[in-house]
């Protein structure tokens, strides 16, 4: 059987678009699909340069990719994934999908006349915005599951799975580029006796909003966490001590200062805090360690302060061990 | 098991057919990328396939390295996959190797763009001298953080036992840049290819 | 008396393509060999005209035959055949005394050239 005949009414019907280009990148042929989708007739554009008829196609790297199919005679590809269009298309999805054009990917074919022998690259041009607009929605989905699995349910700080993470990532950049690193921990002071007093209902409140009030005197690239129960633990990069210090007593005032309304009652809060700062040859678990003593001697102090740490704590919780 | 093993001849006529297509290619590739391309002699051998997983844990996955893995068809039943493995800190070197110098191209493109010219031109030497051509797929970018992919290995491996790995190592002189790629043949299609062999050993 | 010529490679499947490729009027016997250490045992065991060489071989590549060609002042004629065609291994045999470098795999009409050039057709 002859199936000469064939190629006439495939590439008419075709659901893909097909774009041949001589070896000066001139539009030999282009399919019916492309010409609908773009609005041009396929007498009028024959001859013509392909990014004079598309001129918002990316030219310096396409052609540079075409010239590449010749020179070598071996295909090249392009993926939605990577650049989500070539050229501008209007797709078949107006209504279900956000995007404006039509995501494609794209084969760039060497293709050689039998009888001339001339050379030419065939473009073909798949609809991939069904597959795009797919891989959004998962992306989304599961940005936002990642987000909820960072946080603290209650109070939307980070977990402290998160948090110690991000305390070991910040420990490597620091101990790299040799920049200051302080940590402060704190907790709410006599929390539990607020609970007994007040209900648990009321000692969330106190948390929701005493986190919410730390937040605002936090900057962007400080990393707040919740470390259990009422002890929260913050990250503050590039900071050194007295940075540290300033901070944690800002922190310790104006949580004194603010009273949290619970049922028409006037809350008194306050909270302990315990600094310490990176050195060279610190780990997470040591600057852990360290605030958390510094903590403690707030607590032991007399509350509603700040301690930052030095190492005759290390040697006194010894003794007390001991 | 047996009958996936090499004569000494077919061991011989793939070896060569190899060094050819790498000849090939490293000349189009230096005329293309104005620069030389050196392909060292490639290690050729059947590989259980149940081993190959543990050897991509072992010796390529490293947390700067990036996969691209770009799929071909041929006549005859012959077909593969291979993989290219780039340091990251490479990245750069092939934005001017390819004469990229819009911002607006992707590290993931130019690792797609460069590995789908390195291995076309290679796996098309060699379709040329086994008298086959061969169709590809677009080429993917495999993340080497995606212990995924061990995962799919180890599923894949269970569909053939063995394969052959060629291991072929690009450095490209000008530009200090080196990559490796690795072509495996699954078990059905290297039956293919031992046909394939016989006819080009009849030949000669 | 026929011309004896030397196809040097230590694939099977090159040296038989060697000889296919070779143009019909070229009348030789043809010997073989399979490295660098049995092409030279050869050569200096009989009357060789030309030798195909390849490079990338066991034992003693191709640059090592040349050396030796050159260093015992053996009266041959050696035309590189080769998939490596770096441009500095060209420059390096033909100072080494290569008459001519074929890219594999062998364009049988450029062969019939070189060997006319040389007068082996």
């Amino acid at each position: 059987m002859n199936i000469d005949w064939l190629s006439g009414p495939l590439l008419q019907q075709l659901n893909s678009g097909v774009i041949l280009l001589n070896r000066q990148l001139q539009i030999v042929y282009i399919n019916p699909y492309i010409c609908r989708r773009a609005d041009i007739q396929l007498e009028s554009v024959q001859g013509t340069d392909l990014f004079t008829v598309f001129a918002d196609a990316p030219k310096a790297w396409l052609s540079r990719k075409l010239h590449s199919v010749l020179s070598l005679q071996s295909p090249a590809f392009s993926s939605w994934e990577q650049r989500q269009y070539l050229f501008k298309l209007p797709h078949l999805r107006p209504v279900s999908s956000a995007n404006q054009y039509m995501a494609q990917n794209c084969s760039m074919l060497p293709l050689t006349e039998p009888g001339s022998g001339e050379q030419y690259v065939c473009l073909l041009i798949e609809d991939a915005t069904d597959a795009y607009v797919y891989q959004s929605q998962l992306q989304q989905s599961n940005l936002q599951l990642q987000q909820v699995n960072r946080l603290d349910g209650l109070t939307g700080v980070f977990n402290r799975n998160y948090w110690q993470q991000q305390l070991e990532v910040e420990v490597q950049r620091a101990s790299r580029y040799q920049h200051s690193l302080s940590l402060l921990f704190f907790d709410l002071d006599k929390f539990k006796r607020l609970n007994d007093d007040y209900g648990h209902q009321a000692g969330d409140i106190v948390l929701i909003e005493v986190t919410k009030l730390i937040s605002s005197l936090l900057r962007e690239t400080d990393l707040f966490g919740r470390y259990g129960g009422e002890e929260f633990a913050i990250i503050l990069p590039d900071t050194p001590q007295e940075g540290a210090m300033e901070v944690a007593k800002r922190i310790c005032r104006r949580v004194a200062a603010t009273p949290v309304i619970y049922q028409q009652q006037q809350l008194k809060t306050s909270v302990s805090v315990g600094v310490s700062e990176f050195s060279a040859v610190s780990t997470a678990d040591e600057l852990i360690q360290q605030a958390d003593l510094a903590l403690y001697q707030a607590k032991r102090n007399g509350r509603n302060q700040v301690i930052a740490y030095y190492p005759e704590l290390l040697e006194s919780l010894k003794k007390v061990k001991a | 098991m047996t009958e996936l093993s090499f004569t000494e001849e077919q061991r011989d006529c793939l070896q060569e057919l190899i060094n050819v297509a790498m000849g090939l290619a490293s000349d189009k590739l230096a005329r293309f990328l104005n620069t030389f391309v050196h392909l060292q002699v490639p290690a050729i051998g059947l590989v259980n396939a149940a081993e190959i997983p543990e050897q991509f844990r072992g010796q390529y996955q490293g947390p700067h390295s990036s996969m691209i893995s770009l799929g071909f068809f041929g006549n005859g039943g012959l077909r593969g996959e291979t993989i290219l493995l780039y340091q990251l800190e490479n990245a750069g070197k092939i934005a001017t190797l390819l004469g990229y110098d819009d911002d607006a191209t992707s590290e993931a493109e130019m690792l797609t763009d460069i590995s789908s010219i390195l291995t076309t031109t290679f796996l098309n030497g060699l379709a040329e001298q086994l008298d086959n051509s061969f169709s590809y797929a677009a080429p993917r970018v495999i993340s080497s953080r995606d212990s995924d992919f061990i995962g799919k290995l180890e599923q894949t491996a269970f569909h053939w036992q063995l394969a052959l790995k060629v291991d072929i190592r690009y450095e490209l002189t000008d530009y200090s840049f080196d990559c490796n790629m690795i072509l495996l043949i699954p078990g059905e299609a290297v039956l293919k290819l031992k046909t394939i062999l016989d006819n080009v050993l009849a030949e000669f | 008396m026929a011309l004896t010529a030397l196809i040097c490679d230590d694939s099977l499947l090159a040296r038989n393509q060697m000889k296919k490729s070779l143009p019909a009027e070229f009348d030789a016997d043809i010997v073989t060999a399979a490295n660098g250490v049995e092409a030279l045992a050869v050569l200096r065991n009989q009357e060789i005209g030309v030798v195909f060489l390849d490079l990338t071989m066991p034992e003693l590549d191709g640059v090592g035959v040349l050396e030796a060609i050159k260093a015992e002042k053996m009266d041959v004629f050696v035309i590189v055949v080769s998939a490596d065609i770096q441009p500095e291994m060209q420059k390096r045999v033909m100072e080494l005394g290569a008459l001519a470098f074929i890219q594999k795999p062998v364009n049988t009409d450029k062969l019939s050239a070189v060997m006319r050039q040389y007068g082996l057709i």
